[in-house]
């Protein structure tokens, strides 16, 4: 898949729809900002904080969307509106501030954890996108996640199975250099670059080693070739799917943090 | 000994020998061909009251009754309540009873069988609402075996029974050995089945009996082995041919490999063509199993239709559409190839195939939880199956057309309802024997252990499928809670669909 393909929205229609709110809340605040001096406390500046803030409120509902994903109908246009209303939050948050950077202390924290979240959400839409069309395009083996490492277990019980019919080198082959990595998964980040990353510097010393066994073991090497790609292959599923399980680290714990301080913020200008 | 015991056993040679059954085939042979057949062929014993077949479930047997008699019921209410489709078609909302309109977008929109409410050969008139009796020497339950039917009455026991059940290759065997037993069946269903057929199939909806019973005199019956040729593309289109059983491939020659094009199943047609144009077949029609077909000859067809306008337009409707199709398949060959795939796995039988996007799919598991929400925290179906390109084929029920999985349940708690797509499993009717498990070609009905022991110290264990979530107005959670919208649900019959779809 291509870097452009990722940016390529799911739904269009969302995508400018989106765009036509963001270019309209910025015009908005423009001409605001033209006709009164701008203040986040009071006015446009006022309201645009409570938007931002009902729109976080709205974000933080997403795990609500189970079982029956009402009221939007389908998870899918949960999905879309966490996504695209999450960005409007930003912007929200930037205009209420009036594109100025804060004073307080409690005004660096909600900027910087808006932009953490809002950034490490759409570092999350480019990793869901990006990892399932490397996984299909560029793999054979299809695995769910909590069975991979019993299918490498398995794999490991074929291999040793196949080797032991091997001759001397085939069987030293095979415990030294294949055995010690075959029934474990040795996640790699390398495989979110490219998903086939090293697979053939480690298919490269089967190939060697294939010239120096006799044709009837000749067999027995490309079987066990062919036992490792897989074996690869699952380390691939292992890592990114793994990756995509833990982006919500990042997400989630920020995301809960900053309506904590949000709840401060709003509770601070009520009082005061 | 007690008679619910002796349910059922192998019948012997000498028992078969001399039954009608067997005398069509000649004499030399005989004694081998039942050598063959006997292990298809068992004795079962009957109280009286006791259920043979139930209407609208599916069976793969004939019977044949050697002592006793049984009452055949056809309900009233059933009859008339009975929409036109049936057999597990996708029928669009507004004509379905309790339909789930905004679920409509989420399920396959298959075509459907297009009517297979046929009153399987019954050698008597049956009349709903009124008791049929049928005695020793008579068989019944062929065309629903070998056409795949719903059976379409209930058989009962009227006093101590004794049939035997001659199973689908037996059947099959007795077809091929002896053309007695084929001209007696062929001239039953020609009798008694096929005016309801041809009244099932859209096309001749409107014509009238006088068309139907010249039909029915110029007919042929023909049987095709699987993967025999019906007719080459480029040979003289000389009939007109209506799929009666099984599943037939339509494709196009694409330079020295061929091209999938659709399939016909049961009440599908071919030989528009023939019909209207002087031309060639423009498609080859490959039998993909045991095919039965009435074929109707160009010049018969032709004289019995000339008074129906309405027919030639349905048919250059028809001829157009496949021409349509024709040239989508020469265009984009993908599409193709997805059929091909469905023809080979078995997906073309699914009215409603779960299929998910591994290229937008994140492994996140939401359908999985989704469908476990719907299902008391059981989901009712494993995200594992055979991947083809970038789809996943997952474990889950594909709501057969034809569902195998409804013959021998004993208690009859697997059921589909008239006009409807779900195949569902009644739990508390479900006895754990595990047939439907076992009849499932695809292994999409799972046995699940409901934590209870048996008295023998087993633990209790019963049938879960997918239902299509028959109680969500939502509908399938699987498809609505994915929030990638990933995880579709199509049937291969919907051609616009699978392309739109399948890229």
């Amino acid at each position: 898949m291509r870097f452009s393909q990722v940016l390529r929205p799911k739904e269009p229609g969302n995508a400018r729809g989106a765009a036509v709110a963001s270019a309209v809340l910025v015009v908005v605040f423009v001409a605001g900002a033209a006709v009164w001096p701008w203040s986040p406390k009071r006015g446009l500046g006022l309201f645009f904080g409570l938007l931002a803030a009902a729109l976080f409120i709205f974000e933080m509902a997403y795990p609500f969307r189970r079982p029956k994903a009402r009221p939007l109908r389908t998870a899918k246009a949960w999905a879309q509106a966490h996504v695209y209303l999450g960005a409007l939050a930003l912007l929200a948050v930037l205009i209420h501030a009036g594109f100025r950077l804060p004073k307080g202390g409690l005004g660096w924290a909600l900027l910087l954890l808006s932009l953490w979240t809002t950034a490490s959400g759409l570092i999350g839409v480019w990793l869901q996108k990006w990892i399932p069309a490397a996984l299909a395009e560029g793999l054979h083996v299809e695995a769910l996640y909590e069975r991979i490492p019993a299918l490498m277990e398995k794999l490991a019980g074929e291999a040793d199975a196949l080797m032991a019919g091997a001759d001397e080198v085939g069987e030293r082959f095979y415990r030294t250099e294949v055995r010690p990595s075959l029934s474990r998964p040795n996640p790699s980040w390398a495989f979110l670059l490219d998903v086939r990353a090293s697979r053939d510097r480690a298919l490269e010393p089967f190939r060697r080693v294939a010239e120096f066994v006799d044709p009837a073991q000749k067999a027995l090497i490309d079987d066990l070739m062919s036992i490792y790609t897989e074996k690869i292959e699952l380390d691939a599923h292992y890592s990114l799917q793994g990756i995509l399980r833990r982006w919500l680290v990042f997400h989630v714990p920020t995301a809960g943090l900053l309506m904590g301080l949000l709840a401060v913020h709003v509770f601070a200008w009520a009082w005061y | 000994m007690n008679p619910r015991l002796q349910v059922m056993v192998p019948a012997e040679a000498e028992q078969l020998r001399g039954l009608p059954l067997f005398s069509g085939i000649p004499e030399k042979a005989r004694d081998k061909v039942i050598e063959k057949v006997r292990k298809y062929i068992h004795v079962v014993a009957f109280s009286p009251g006791d259920v043979v077949l139930r209407e609208g479930e599916y069976s793969d047997s004939a019977y044949c009754i050697v002592e006793g008699a049984v009452e055949i019921v056809l309900s009233a209410a059933g009859e008339a309540a009975r929409p036109e489709v049936r057999g597990g078609a996708h029928v669009p909302p507004p004509q379905r009873a309790g339909a789930r309109p905004e679920a409509e977008g989420m399920v396959g929109r298959g075509r459907g069988t297009g009517g297979t409410v046929i009153l399987s050969a019954m050698p008597a008139d049956v009349v709903p609402g009124q008791r049929t009796i049928l005695e020793a020497g008579e068989i019944f339950g062929e065309i629903g075996a070998l056409s795949r039917y719903p059976v379409s009455a209930t058989v009962r026991a009227e006093t101590p029974l004794t049939l035997l059940r001659i199973r689908l290759p037996g059947l099959r065997m007795l077809l091929a050995a002896s053309k007695e037993f084929r001209k007696f069946l062929d001239e039953r269903y020609r009798e008694r089945t096929l005016a309801r057929h041809l009244r099932s199939v859209a096309l001749f909806e409107k014509v009238d009996d006088e068309f139907v019973e010249r039909v029915k005199e110029k007919a042929e019956l023909l049987s095709f082995e699987p993967g025999q040729v019906i007719v080459e593309e480029g040979s003289p289109a000389d009939s007109f041919y209506l799929v009666r059983g099984g599943y037939v491939k339509v494709s196009v020659r694409a330079g020295s490999s061929d091209l999938a094009v659709t399939y016909l199943r049961k009440g599908d047609y071919a030989g528009e063509a023939a019909l209207l144009l002087d031309e060639a077949w423009p498609f080859t029609l490959q039998a993909l199993e045991h095919v039965e077909i009435v074929r109707i000859g160009k010049a018969d067809f032709k004289a019995l239709s000339g008074r129906y306008p309405h027919l030639e337009e349905s048919l250059w409707a028809e001829m157009v559409a496949r021409l349509k199709l024709r040239g989508a398949a020469v265009r984009n060959p993908v599409s193709s190839e997805y059929l091909q795939m469905a023809m080979d796995t078995g997906l073309i039988h699914g009215e409603s195939v779960l299929l998910i996007d591994l290229s937008t799919c994140t492994r996140c598991d939401e359908c999985v939880r989704g469908c476990a929400d719907a299902h008391g925290g059981e989901p009712r179906f494993i995200r594992e199956g055979q991947k083809y390109r970038h789809w996943l084929v997952p474990t889950a029920c594909y709501q057969c057309t034809d569902p195998v999985c409804m013959v021998d349940c004993p208690t009859g708690a697997i059921t589909r309802s008239v006009g409807t797509l779900e195949v569902t499993i009644n739990e508390p009717t479900c006895i754990g024997c595990g047939n439907c498990a076992q009849r499932c070609p695809w292994n999409n009905i799972i046995m699940v252990e409901r934590g209870e022991k048996r008295p023998d110290g087993k633990p209790v264990e019963l049938a879960t499928k997918c239902d299509l979530c028959l109680d969500r107005p939502e509908g399938p959670a699987c498809v609505q809670m994915c929030p990638h919208g990933s995880a579709v649900r199509i049937s291969f019959k919907d051609l616009e669909r699978v392309t739109a779809t399948l890229r």
